[in-house]
C-alpha cells in the first residue's frame, strides 16, 4: 500500500523537479542552509533521518531528496518525507508533503584555498499528500545565506522566512529562521583521503501566533535558540553529516511543548 | 643464472620500450577556491569525460589541480575558464609539466 503510494508521489514528484530548482543540503551547515551548491549536470542523491522529541511525544521523519545542477551556480532539488509522530495518545504516520526547492549562488570570490559566496533559496512545501501527517497546506519559504569555506576555517549566516498558508479557519503563523555556524578542520587532507568537518551552530525560530477564526490562540508562537554541535565527514563523493540541536533558550507562549532535543544524520551522494 | 639473466634483460628492454614510445602529458593547473575534496569533486568528474585524461589530483594545500594524459590530449585556456566555472571554481592559470 504505501510503496504503490510512494511510486504514485515519484511519478508526480520527479516532472515537477525538472522545471524547479534548488538546494539546502551539500557541504552546508547541518541544521542550517549555506550557499553551496552544485557543479553543472551533477546529480545529489540525499537519505536523511530527523528525530524531534518534546515531552512525551516524538516526531520521526526519513526523507529521500534528488538535485540537480543547472549550472555551476544554480541547483533544483525535490524532496519526499516519510513521517511518524507519536505522543500518549496516538500514532500518525505517512508519506508526507513534497518539498520542491532552488537556490542559486548570486555571488562568489574564490580565493587561493578559499571561497566566499551569497545565495538566496526558495522552498515551496506542496499539499501533495493525502496521510493524516500533511498539514494540508502549501507553504513558501524564502531565505538568504552566506558562507565562508576554507582549509582550516568555516562560517555561514542565514535568514529564512516561512509563509505558512492558512488552513480552513485556522491562521497559522508564518516563521523567520535564524542561523549562524562556524567550521573547524583539525587536518587537511589528501584529495582521496576522508575529510573531517566540526561545526557548531546556533539556531533561533521565531513563531508568530496561530489564530482561529481571527482570535489569537494563546498556546502558540513565541522562540526557541539552539545550540547545535555536528560533525561533517566526507570521502571523496560521499559525505555523511550529523548533528544534535540543544534548546538554550525558550520563550513560547502559554503552555506549549519544548524542545527536549532534535538529531539529525544526512547521508549524501554526488554522482 | 643465465635464465635470470635473460629475464633480467627482457624486463628492462620492456621497461626501456616503454619509456621509448609512451609519451603523457602532465598539466598543473593554477584554481581558486578550492576548499575541500567534496566540493571539487565536480572537476574531477569534468576533467574524467574529456577525452585522453588518464589520471587526475588536485593538491588542496597548493590549489593546484594535477592532470595527466596522453600524448594526444591538449588542454586549452578558454575550455578550463568553462570547465572550472561549471564546477563552481575559478581558473588561473596552466602549465604543461615536462617530465624527462
Amino acid at each position: 500500500m504505501i510503496s504503490k503510494y510512494l511510486w504514485k508521489v515519484i511519478t508526480i514528484a520527479f516532472p515537477a523537479w525538472l522545471f524547479l530548482t534548488g538546494s539546502v543540503f551539500a557541504h552546508d551547515p547541518v541544521f542550517s542552509p549555506g550557499p553551496h551548491v552544485l557543479f553543472k549536470d551533477g546529480v545529489e542523491i540525499h537519505a536523511g533521518a530527523t528525530r524531534d522529541k518534546q515531552d512525551n511525544a516524538t516526531e520521526d521523519e526519513q526523507s529521500l531528496a534528488f538535485k540537480y545542477g543547472l549550472t555551476g551556480d544554480w541547483v533544483a532539488g525535490v524532496e519526499i518525507p516519510y513521517e511518524r509522530s507519536k505522543d500518549e495518545l496516538a500514532t500518525q504516520k505517512g508519506v508526507g508533503d513534497i518539498t520542491l526547492s532552488t537556490k542559486y549562488r548570486f555571488w562568489r570570490k574564490d580565493t587561493m584555498g578559499a571561497q566566499e559566496s551569497a545565495a538566496v533559496l526558495l522552498k515551496l512545501k506542496l499539499d501533495s499528500s493525502g496521510a493524516e501527517v500533511s498539514t494540508d497546506t502549501t507553504d513558501l519559504m524564502l531565505g538568504f545565506t552566506y558562507g565562508y569555506e576554507s582549509l582550516k576555517w568555516y562560517r555561514w549566516a542565514s535568514v529564512r522566512y516561512r509563509f505558512n498558508q492558512d488552513r480552513g479557519d485556522l491562521q497559522r503563523g508564518d516563521r523567520l529562521f535564524v542561523d549562524m555556524a562556524i567550521g573547524y578542520r583539525p587536518q587537511v587532507h589528501d584529495y582521496r583521503a576522508p575529510d573531517t568537518v566540526l561545526i557548531l551552530e546556533l539556531n533561533g525560530e521565531i513563531r508568530e501566533r496561530n489564530a482561529l477564526n481571527g482570535v489569537d490562540i494563546g498556546a502558540s508562537g513565541g522562540n526557541q535558540w539552539f545550540v547545535s554541535p555536528g560533525v561533517l565527514w566526507t570521502l571523496r563523493n560521499f559525505a555523511v553529516k550529523a548533528g544534535v540541536q540543544i534548546p538554550v533558550y525558550s520563550n513560547l507562549n502559554g503552555n506549549q511543548p519544548r524542545s527536549d532535543y532534535r538529531a539529525s544524520l544526512e547521508l549524501e551522494w554526488y554522482l | 643464472m643465465k635464465k635470470i639473466l635473460m629475464l633480467v634483460l627482457a624486463v628492462s628492454s620492456l621497461g626501456w620500450t616503454t619509456s621509448a614510445f609512451s609519451a603523457e602529458a602532465h598539466y598543473k593547473i593554477r584554481a581558486d577556491g578550492l576548499a575541500c575534496a567534496y566540493c571539487a569533486y565536480g572537476i574531477e568528474k569534468k576533467f574524467m569525460k574529456i577525452q585522453g585524461v588518464t589520471h587526475f589530483d588536485i593538491d588542496l594545500k597548493k590549489g593546484l589541480v594535477l592532470v595527466t594524459g596522453d600524448e594526444n590530449l591538449v588542454l586549452k585556456e578558454q575550455q578550463l575558464k568553462k570547465l572550472f566555472n561549471d564546477a563552481g571554481f575559478t581558473f588561473r592559470k596552466i602549465e604543461e609539466v615536462k617530465i624527462r
